[in-house]
């Protein structure tokens, strides 16, 4: 059925098909998350043996962004610790995101003391450092790759909770919830099949935002040297293997630092358009 | 009267946050003491410590009684200000962090200071000529800005301005022959108070490369926030009147629109001085500043755990403390935000 021109929905100053940001930034993310998954594979096999004969050697033909301090292609390395910085800046917002949203369920959910006993351990999350506590978890429990994806999970999750719960809240006010529960709907099936699913949309404009800020966050992590540890290819650990070369060999530090903002530019872009798309009065903001 | 009830309200509310947040904080290093791999007491002793010792340190920790006994005990201990005992430097933890904060305040007050300098007029400009060259220009900057890693900026502008163009120095706080007596720990206040001018401006000489990093990433989120606010302002009836009336532009922006955007700047920049705090210990580092920052990289280098916890203890103590203060100037300084705070307090 073809809907009358008059009666398709418009948003004003804005044609429908993709702007070139638009376009830019969805390439950028597609062609990050394609390297991500399957650069590693054809990566060759000496990534972790150092070559020293080869130490050092600026961008050439053979390697296009030189070697490290130990001969390895530093274009190569970068490639494979997409992998590693993606893939655990993914888990990192997975696992807070599941903790948010179990808080923020029960609180909404929950009796009035529950709520207000989440909310503030929500606040006392929201008011400490976060990156210096992740920083203490990660000490604590052994500087690893690991260490610092749980660490980050675990105080990750507030600003989430307190979002969600907020949103969620605001759903619960909706005539369909009112008339589910005259249905006698459980209250644990109200919950998660028809406020949830309801207020997610807003989150997850977040979460892909979010995916940016962790990348930034871990390699600060791996920098100081709770996280991934050396010869791992995570970019942080790169850099900070490679930071005492930076006056002999920039390249070694300039590239795996471009990376990072790279990504955490274009993830964080994703986060803005999605929004725009939703909500076009925001344009231009 | 009833202004004063709120006032009070609002203050005892506050407080009992920042105490609630440095009782969770206290909770949570306790978590992290006891998720350590490993024997505990093996570890508070040292590694080439005897079967004897170890059986001292589990003793003077207490660390053979139940685990809410050690927990109350390990809450005692902290306020009487033992954040625990490096195993490295066999120092207090407290005394060597007190030593150091002075220096990292001063860093995180520059480039807060230096943070507004830049995004505050930048933010009229673009938001008076929006849409024009400078505002698609200065946005396209504070993306890119905002994306960049803190110590990878720094690592980069170290090479760049201070190794091949000389124009600041690479690193440290002060030139050779030019340190003051320490008073304070913060080297350009030291210098001041030596009477030394010239001290005074080689620490300045010294710090801004290092602040004007930090304010360059912080200053992209200032920027974007007064720009959209005066956007707002500037479309509203009001400013229509005025400009109505004949105000130039300059007059309209300063003493109409200006003011009226200033709240939202106030609260996010307030916020940024705790996360400054946090971020500066990266970039401490990398310019061998001796502040937090350096104390704490270095006990993660030496796998002195209870330094690290320590300090993790005392950043987040002052960066509540921080928040707690600057909440309170706001509240002082702030008629708009004294009735948005009140007004929610009293509903």
């Amino acid at each position: 059925m073809t809907v009358p021109v008059a009666l398709q929905p418009t948003t004003v100053g804005h044609k429908g098909g993709p702007t070139l940001l638009e376009t830019v930034v969805c390439t950028l993310v597609v062609a990050l998350l394609a390297i991500a998954i399957f650069g590693p594979l054809f990566a060759p096999g000496n990534l972790f043996r150092s070559d020293i004969a080869n130490s050092l050697m600026p961008p050439s033909a053979t390697n296009w962004l030189g070697t490290d301090d130990q001969g390895r292609d530093v274009l190569w390395r970068l490639i494979v610790g997409a992998q590693t910085t993606l893939l655990s800046a993914f888990l990192v917002v997975t696992l807070y995101s599941l903790i948010g949203v179990a808080i923020a369920t029960a609180s909404a959910a929950g009796p009035r003391w529950l709520d207000e006993g989440l909310m503030r351990i929500t606040d006392i999350g929201l008011a400490l450092p976060s990156m210096i506590v992740a920083l203490g978890f990660a000490s604590a429990m052994g500087p690893s790759l690991r260490s610092a994806v749980i660490a980050m999970a675990i105080t990750g999750w507030p600003l989430t909770a307190r979002m969600l719960r907020g949103i969620m809240r605001q759903t619960m006010e909706q005539p369909f919830v009112a008339g589910a529960e005259v249905l006698g709907v459980s209250k644990w099936r109200l919950m998660t099949k028809h406020v949830l699913p309801n207020s997610l949309d807003v989150m997850i404009v977040k979460w892909a935002g979010d995916i940016g800020t962790t990348v930034l966050v871990l390699a600060s992590l791996s920098f100081i040297g709770v996280g991934a540890q050396p010869p791992s290819a995570e970019w942080g650990a790169t850099i900070a293997a490679a930071r005492g070369y930076v006056s002999t060999a920039w390249w070694t530090v300039v590239a795996p630092g471009a990376a990072v903002a790279l990504t955490s530019i274009a993830f964080g872009l994703l986060g803005d358009i999605i929004q725009v798309r939703r909500d076009p009065s925001l344009r231009g903001n | 009267m009833q202004a004063f009830r709120a006032y009070l309200w609002f203050l005892a509310r506050r407080l009992g946050l920042t105490l609630l947040t440095l009782w969770g904080l206290a909770s949570l290093v306790f978590l992290m003491i006891k998720l350590m791999p490993g024997d505990e007491a093996q570890m508070a002793a040292g590694a080439d410590a005897s079967a004897v010792q170890i059986e001292l340190v589990r003793e003077r920790l207490g660390l053979d009684a139940p685990v809410i006994i050690q927990y109350l005990s390990f809450l005692v201990r902290l306020l009487h200000g033992d954040l625990g005992t490096s195993i490295v430097t066999l120092q207090p933890v407290l005394a060597d962090l007190e030593k150091v904060l002075p220096n990292t305040l001063e860093l995180v007050f520059i480039a807060m200071a230096l943070n507004l300098a830049i995004a505050i007029p930048a933010g009229i400009v673009a938001a008076y000529r929006h849409g024009g060259m400078f505002d698609m220009g200065s946005r396209v900057a504070a993306v890119m800005l905002g994306g960049m890693p803190a110590f990878w900026l720094a690592l980069v502008l170290q090479y760049v301005l201070g190794s091949v163009w000389r124009l600041v120095p690479i690193s440290g706080q002060h030139g050779f022959g030019m340190s003051s007596p320490m008073v304070t720990g913060a080297p350009t206040l030291d210098a001041l108070i030596a009477g030394n001018f010239e001290g005074v401006l080689d620490a300045l000489y010294h710090i801004i490369l290092p602040a004007a990093v930090l304010a360059a990433l912080f200053s992209t989120q200032v920027f974007r926030t007064l720009r959209a606010a005066l956007l707002g302002v500037l479309r509203s009836d009001f400013i229509m009147a005025v400009r109505a009336k004949g105000a130039t532009a300059r007059h309209m922006l300063v003493h109409h629109a200006l003011p009226n955007s200033l709240n939202p700047v106030l609260m996010l920049s307030g916020m940024q001085v705790g996360t400054m705090i946090g971020s500066a210990v990266l970039v401490e580092t990398i310019f061998a500043r001796q502040g937090i920052g350096a104390y704490m990289f270095n006990a993660v280098a030496q796998k002195d755990v209870f330094a690290v916890l320590g300090s993790v203890i005392f950043t987040g103590t002052v960066v509540c403390l921080v928040n707690l203060i600057v909440d309170l100037l706001q509240l002082l300084v702030d008629p708009r935000i004294r009735a948005a705070q009140l007004g929610s307090q009293t509903r």
